[in-house]
């Protein structure tokens, strides 16, 4: 029954142009991706028409090539156009240049800017192509292609690829009785994983918020291995660190005069817009000094307790900045 | 309530058996015009009866069925019986019908099919893609957004070519509802191959394989035999085309 409805198929497909026509021969055209470099592919072949899918997308290609021909050229032509309007040399107009002349020609008081007037080269302005994601049989490049949402499934399989690996390493460091070395551990302080935005940009997918989290949740899984810096490139390939990050330990040491005082100067201190330096010596008689005046520079009683507050010693300050109740904050 | 032996009994099916394959057909190489290729009407061509016993069937649990409670009528063909209220599959049947898969897979990917693995579920995806990835062919085992293959253009933003051949590796998204790309395979004509357990229902499926679709051993022996006969046919065709260069 089984069998009888199995070979009527096949033979029905015998019939098929298509079925027929691979029976070719072979070419060794370039493949890019190594992921199917891996595999046995015999997929390249010269069939003698090219795919439906592959037609359409040279004809759309083609378009787009000479759209962005006609921009390039306008840009060229816009950008000496501004050169000479500034009176500088079109051959040595850089972009900070061209920047610089719009800012100036087409001032804008508006706080977006994406939203202020901008001139730049059309592979900026205009949204990058994905190139073709299959072959000239229309066979994809991509293994998850399907999925819809290729590079970033394939950076999922990644993830998994590296705790798998990371858990067979654990274990076979567990039969000789190793440890993780606790001074190579990944801190998760001080970095961030990369947002929405950018990762969809790395990827050049649009990726749902739901994806995203699962993107965070794996990599945090990732991360928590103890073997993880084992990984530590690939994880720091999806981290950036925290631009305002503070060592804590890092305290500066006590200097002392010739009277054998002990004393510290913080430079840069900095309370809103207020700047200042601050010189403590201890052990001190309580002076104050904040810019050549005693501590009734202060009005305010608040103020004058708030430098107080934790002295023990001398105090001198130099201070500048707007508001004389934000000087005490340093 | 499933109690008995199935009807479909295997003293019926196994002279059936025999008498194709005891002829002992030497797989050979038959000439299409000038050009060789693989034979469609040799019951065997790439010789992928070899790539596993029933006994690797046993060890891998592909016997396995669900309880007895949640079984699918259309199932009980390919049913032995059940042992402590649990359903077990007749090995003899699964690997007659595993083989004819494993053919047909063969064959699609010696005439340069594009085949699509499928599965749903966190604990197998990772070993369905990886399989798929080794063998140059294509895995989804991801949320199945509506109209991949009914609404093509649209989905993909350009013309795309479709798989030729469907594998599913289990076909429920959970205990209750079926892969919503068995439907549409079928609407678009394209061949499905299905690993279906006691409460799956084969109806849609081109080559159900009945067995257990849960164990991770079972999705790893599905997947390695399917990989082989995948390469199998590849490598022909490869070694064909040298041939007929020459």
């Amino acid at each position: 029954m089984m069998t009888k409805k199995s070979w009527n198929v096949i033979e029905l497909l015998s019939k098929y142009k298509f079925w027929r026509n691979s029976v070719c021969t072979f070419s060794s055209s370039g493949e890019d991706s190594n992921i199917t470099k891996q595999a046995v592919n015999v997929a390249q072949l010269e069939t003698k028409e090219v795919g439906k899918a592959m037609k359409a997308y040279l004809e759309r290609a083609r378009e787009h090539d000479e759209f962005m021909k006609q921009q390039n050229y306008e840009f060229q032509v816009g950008k000496r156009h501004l050169a000479n309007m500034m009176g500088e040399d079109p051959e040595t107009f850089t972009q900070q240049d061209i920047d610089n002349a719009i800012e100036y020609l087409f001032p804008s008081g508006l706080y977006e800017k994406k939203a202020r007037p901008h001139m730049r080269p059309p592979e900026e302005v205009f949204p990058q192509r994905k190139a073709a994601e299959f072959d000239e049989t229309g066979r994809p490049h991509h293994f998850l292609f399907y999925t819809g949402n290729p590079n970033f499934y394939k950076l999922l399989y990644d993830i998994v690829e590296q705790i798998n690996h990371l858990n067979k390493y654990e274990d076979s460091m567990l039969r000789k009785s190793n440890k993780p070395d606790p001074n190579l551990a990944l801190h998760a302080t001080g970095f961030q994983w990369l947002d929405q935005h950018t990762l969809e940009k790395k990827l050049v997918e649009e990726i749902s918020e739901k994806n995203y989290n699962s993107f965070i949740n794996a990599m945090e899984r990732l991360q928590s291995l103890p073997y993880s810096y084992k990984a530590k490139e690939f994880i720091s390939a999806y981290q950036k660190p925290l631009m305002s990050r503070t060592d804590l330990s890092d305290i500066p040491k006590l200097q002392y005069d010739k009277e054998g005082r002990a004393f510290i100067t913080v430079y840069e201190c900095r309370r809103k817009d207020a700047k200042g330096y601050v010189t403590i010596k201890s052990p001190g008689k309580g002076k104050v000094t904040i810019n050549n005046n005693d501590i009734r520079y202060f009005h305010d009683v608040q103020s004058r307790e708030q430098v107080v507050a934790y002295l023990d010693g001398d105090l001198n300050v130099f201070a500048t900045g707007a508001g004389r109740a934000r000087r005490v904050g340093h | 309530m499933m109690a008995s032996r199935p009807i479909l009994h295997l003293r019926y099916i196994l002279p059936r058996i025999n008498l194709k394959y005891s002829t002992a057909i030497q797989p050979s190489e038959v000439i299409e015009g000038k050009q060789e290729t693989a034979d469609l009407k040799h019951p065997d061509y790439f010789n992928v009866r070899n790539l596993f016993t029933v006994n690797d069937l046993f060890e891998a649990r592909v016997h396995y069925g669900h309880k007895i409670g949640s079984l699918d009528e259309r199932m009980s063909q390919y049913i032995y019986g059940n042992r402590l209220g649990h359903l077990i599959f007749d090995l003899d049947i699964t690997a007659e019908y595993l083989r004819q898969a494993l053919n047909i897979t063969a064959h699609t990917a010696y005439r340069d099919g594009v085949i699509l693995f499928f599965l749903r579920g966190a604990q197998n995806a990772h070993i369905v893609e990886k399989a798929a990835l080794e063998c140059g062919e294509f895995a989804h085992t991801r949320f199945w957004r509506g109209g991949i293959f009914t609404n093509a253009n649209k989905q993909f933003g350009e013309a795309t070519r479709l798989p030729d051949l469907c594998i599913f590796f289990n076909t429920l998204n959970n205990v209750l509802i079926q892969h919503t790309a068995i439907r549409d395979a079928a609407k678009m004509a394209i061949a499905t191959i299905g690993v279906v357990d006691t409460n799956c229902n084969p109806n849609l499926i081109t080559y159900p394989v009945p067995g257990n679709d849960d164990s991770p051993v079972a999705i790893q022996f599905y997947c390695k035999v399917f990989k082989s006969a995948i390469l199998l046919g590849k490598e022909k065709r490869k070694e064909h085309h040298n041939r007929n260069k020459q």
